[in-house]
């Protein structure tokens, strides 16, 4: 390690010490030495927690370090890769309905979550060979789909389980020595297992072909280390929650400091993981004396993990990755793209009518007529017209970014800008708890404009470049989820309003905004019209894109703030997932609709017709209660994505 | 049309400076790629550069297609600073076709040709007769008539390079610049290639620049070779004075050999 580098994790180190030493001071017991409440204080509540947080965080920076290592992919760890989100919800689930099992060990439940979620994230980019970028890319869809299915598990269970979303936000505070207890052997365990597997973790650092030829069962091996990784980051999970960045963090500094070999890494990277939560930790206390009792740690680090991913990038080295080869997939093209495109449409509109006049009443299905109808139409058509344009909005801006980035795993999701807007509204119900519609209105606005700008700021240097603005994304997402998740925490009556945001119900939605929706998407979607011989070309990469003489710098501008004006506004009324962004591209093309512009009028006729009826579905499946919009959507685009994508992904979007 | 009178300005004869190099220099993360280069090219013929591997060869072609731009010195290209143009006023003039085509998905050959258009016409002007004609010139120059309406994945590699080739041509520029055109060809489809490159600039009105990997391939097809060496120029001449034992054993650090071509008397070099 370099002695400046080695200099600065000690300076850490002490720092957290000295934290942790007036935390002892703090409690330590009076001088008579009879106030036993003291002396459990101490011993049952300031002194394991500094262990927890110092063995949680080595278990972190150990499997964050072995994902990276075995997927080759600088940016895993158990929050990207959804592991931790997977754990958390299958937690939650067990509570549930397997409370038993919780009982019995609360740790086989999370990997078990943590494994389903990896093995997902793995499946959906297997055919791309687990390109690193769409690695990611996946994983931060799991994870999303898992906070909010979580999100509404609480929802639908009140307070029973609202203490787990303050647990699932990584919250250090120990009654006793147990947690530490629990992680302390399965740290032992990975460590010197990985000790073990050094040369053939060294081994598989390089390509497949290298290791086979090397002899290495390249399979076998890599899912041993996987599952020791996910064991590692679960069980910290299973006893302390979410926690995230760290894992990300520690090995890329360990490098960054200077350790070259695995084995250097091997050790540096926990000790390194250890020192970073265990400091934060200290910081978070030192703070919860002014105030923020209940924020948690995983919501801090995640905070300041953010800005540091961002700090990161440009610096990591990403690992050599083939140039994946052609899979040349030939999907149909129509003949007549437009007169395909117009059927779509009206489609969009037969859909339309049907969820106007069918609905359930107390006595099943009906179809209203007359009076009724009209009665019922007051109530029906905002929520049709908001989803209409909720889902043209996102289906537009899902084409957009996907032909941007020539990702087909890129979604107006992950451009981080819908959680902005979560944030904003955050920051609104921190500051002023009982604000109306129109000022939550303003704040989420102003959220995800920040959240743009702010990704706009990181990826200007590489005009736009498109991995810069997708992992500018994910990072700055991953800072406002942390925000997110900090505000619930506080448990307040706007936990709940947040909560129901993040599902993304259109339940209350009223007249005028639907007509807002609707001008939004007319105003946005005419321009996004208008870039399409930009987009034809951008998909073909920077090189060519240059070479043609497109204006990069304005173009990808352009095409980045509509998409992400429309994945706002959308995101206001249907919650920050759906998939509709990333699956009406992918149905338009599967229809043969392959150019720019008939692909962006197929999508957005499709994602319109797609979030009516997931807003049909939404109220009519357990009549006479409603199921969140965003969350239905996304559940029933979720298995179609995976069936989509273990077909096989054309390359290019 | 302002663009059409422009580039009417542009139309090089044969002998006029197509490129000019003063003291160009090419730095990524502080290692030298090209050192001080001065370099004149000349407009009207095919030009190929040759050079071991890190030679700075693919450097200096990206560079020239103001792909990456120089750490210090100047371009001038048709007598102006490269770096004045416009993005679509360089594109009218100048087509760049990188060593990694990328995957066209969906689309089909004519579509393909169809985007070099677009400096022409940008994001929102009309398509008209015009461009309709040079996009079938350049379906008709590089014999893909039959292809017209293929997907462009479907095809061979030979074939996808020559609609890369045929995009270039409806761009309607006057230069061409082709980063290794046939690395990933077989033999046939690279003397395809190439022959069909210098049949062009034969022609009179085009100019080509071209990176190639292969001496005798460079030496079969191209009116001039520029030899470069660790970000220098070690070398330039015709196909013979180039393709000479002397030449080529300083530029490889290998001894090398040279004899007739059996047929066309032309200059071959072998590794001793």
């Amino acid at each position: 390690m370099r002695r400046s580098a080695t200099l600065l994790w000690a300076c850490l180190a002490v720092l957290a010490a000295i934290l942790f030493a007036l935390r002892i001071d703090a409690a330590w017991p009076g001088v008579v030495m009879a106030d036993e409440l003291d002396r459990v204080i101490l011993f049952q509540t300031v002194l394991p927690r500094a262990a927890v947080a110092i063995l949680a965080g080595a278990a972190l920076g150990l499997s964050g370090l072995l994902l990276q290592r075995v997927l080759r992919n600088a940016l895993a760890e158990p929050s990207t890769l959804g592991i931790s989100a997977g754990a958390q919800l299958a937690m939650a689930l067990a509570t549930l309905f397997l409370p038993g099992l919780m009982a019995v060990s609360p740790q086989i439940v999370a990997f078990a979550g943590g494994a389903l979620a990896v093995s997902l994230c793995l499946l959906l980019t297997w055919r791309r060979g687990l390109e690193p970028v769409s690695v990611v890319l996946a994983g931060m869809m799991v994870a999303l789909t898992a906070t909010s299915a979580s999100a509404a598990l609480i929802l639908a269970n009140g307070d029973y389980l609202f203490s787990l979303f303050i647990w699932g936000g990584g919250s250090l505070t120990q009654q006793s020595w147990q947690p530490a207890l629990s992680i302390l052997p399965v740290l032992a365990i990975g460590f010197v297992a990985s000790l073990l597997l050094l040369r053939p973790l060294t081994i598989l650092g390089l390509d497949d072909q290298t290791a086979k030829s090397l002899g290495l069962a390249v399979n076998a091996g890599r899912l041993a280390i996987l599952a020791l990784a996910v064991w590692l980051a679960t069980t910290v999970v299973a006893e302390v929650g979410v926690i995230g960045f760290i894992g990300l963090a520690a090995p890329a500094l360990a490098g960054l400091s200077g350790a070259r070999t695995l084995g250097e890494k091997l050790f540096a990277a926990p000790l390194i993981g250890a020192i970073l939560l265990w400091t934060t930790d200290g910081l978070v206390q030192l703070f919860a004396d002014g105030g923020g009792e209940r924020i948690p740690t995983g919501a801090a680090t995640a905070l300041l993990g953010g800005p540091l991913l961002l700090w990161l990038l440009p610096r990591l080295r990403m690992m050599e990755w083939p140039s994946l080869g052609r899979t040349a997939s030939l999907g149909r093209r129509a003949r007549r793209p437009l007169a395909l495109a117009l059927t779509i449409a009206l489609g969009g509109f037969v859909i339309a009518l049907l969820a106007l006049v069918i609905g359930k009443g107390p006595d099943g299905w009906m179809v209203a007529h007359g009076t009724l109808l009209s009665d019922l139409a007051g109530w029906r058509w905002p929520r049709i017209l908001v989803a209409a344009s909720a889902g043209a909005m996102l289906a537009g801006a899902g084409v957009m970014v996907q032909r941007l980035t020539g990702n087909p795993l890129a979604s107006p999701e992950v451009l981080g800008v819908g959680s902005g807007a979560g944030a904003g509204l955050a920051g609104l119900f921190a500051f002023n708890a009982a604000a109306g519609m129109p000022l939550q209105f303003v704040a989420a606005s102003a959220g995800a404009l920040g959240a743009l700008l702010l990704i706009l700021a990181v990826s200007a240097r590489a005009k736009f470049g498109p991995e810069r603005l997708l992992l500018g994304g994910i990072a700055v997402g991953a800072a406002c989820g942390a925000i997110i998740t900090a505000v619930i925490a506080l448990g307040t009556m706007q936990s709940y309003t947040l909560l129901s945001w993040l599902t993304g119900s259109t339940a209350q939605t009223g007249g005028d905004h639907a007509v807002a929706a609707l001008i939004a998407a007319i105003v946005l979607l005419c321009p996004a019209m208008l870039t399409v011989r930009w987009l034809d070309i951008l998909q073909l990469g920077t090189p060519v894109a240059a070479s043609l003489g497109v204006p990069l710098g304005r173009a990808r501008l352009s095409v980045v703030v509509l998409a992400a004006l429309m994945t706002a506004i959308a995101s206001l009324y249907v919650g920050p997932l759906s998939f509709v962004g990333l699956i009406a591209p992918h149905l338009a093309r599967l229809m043969g609709l392959t150019r720019s512009g008939h692909q962006l009028a197929g999508a957005v006729a499709l994602g319109a017709g797609l979030l009516v009826l997931s807003d049909w579905l939404a109220r009519t499946l357990i009549f006479p209660y409603q199921l969140p919009v965003g969350l239905l959507a996304s559940l029933i685009g979720g298995p179609y994505l995976v069936y989509l994508l273990s077909r096989g992904v054309p390359s290019r979007a | 049309m302002t663009d059409a009178t422009q580039a009417q300005d542009g139309v090089q004869t044969q002998g006029e400076t197509l490129f000019d190099l003063k003291g160009v220099s090419f730095c990524v993360g502080g290692s030298e790629i090209l050192a001080a280069l001065d370099l004149q090219l000349t407009a009207g013929r095919m030009t190929g550069i040759i050079g071991p591997n890190g030679s700075g060869k693919s450097s200096l072609i990206k560079l020239l297609a103001r792909q990456q731009v120089p750490s210090s010195g100047e371009i001038a290209f048709l007598g102006q600073p490269l770096s004045a143009r416009s993005n679509r006023d360089l594109a009218c003039r100048l087509a760049y076709m990188p060593q990694f085509t990328p995957s066209a998905e969906g689309m089909t050959v004519r579509e393909l040709v169809e985007l070099g258009r677009f400096p022409w016409r940008g994001a929102l002007g009309r398509m008209d007769k015009t461009d309709a004609a040079k996009v079938a010139e350049a379906i008709r120059r590089t014999g893909l008539e039959a292809f017209a309406d293929r997907l462009v994945d479907s095809l061979s590699g030979g074939e996808r390079q020559r609609c890369w080739l045929a995009m270039m041509l409806a761009q309607d520029a006057k230069c061409l610049l082709l980063d290794e055109p046939t690395s990933a060809l077989d033999l046939a489809h690279q003397a395809d290639m190439l022959k069909l490159v210098s049949d062009l600039t034969r022609e009179g009105t085009l100019s080509a620049v071209v990176v190639l990997h292969d001496i005798n391939m460079a030496a079969r097809y191209c009116d001039e070779i520029i030899a470069v060496k660790r970000g220098r120029v070690a070398a330039r001449g015709t196909p013979a004075e180039i393709v000479t034992t002397e030449t080529l054993a300083e530029l490889y650090d290998l001894p090398m050999g040279v004899m007739p071509h059996p047929a066309t008397g032309q200059p071959l070099g072998y590794v001793l």
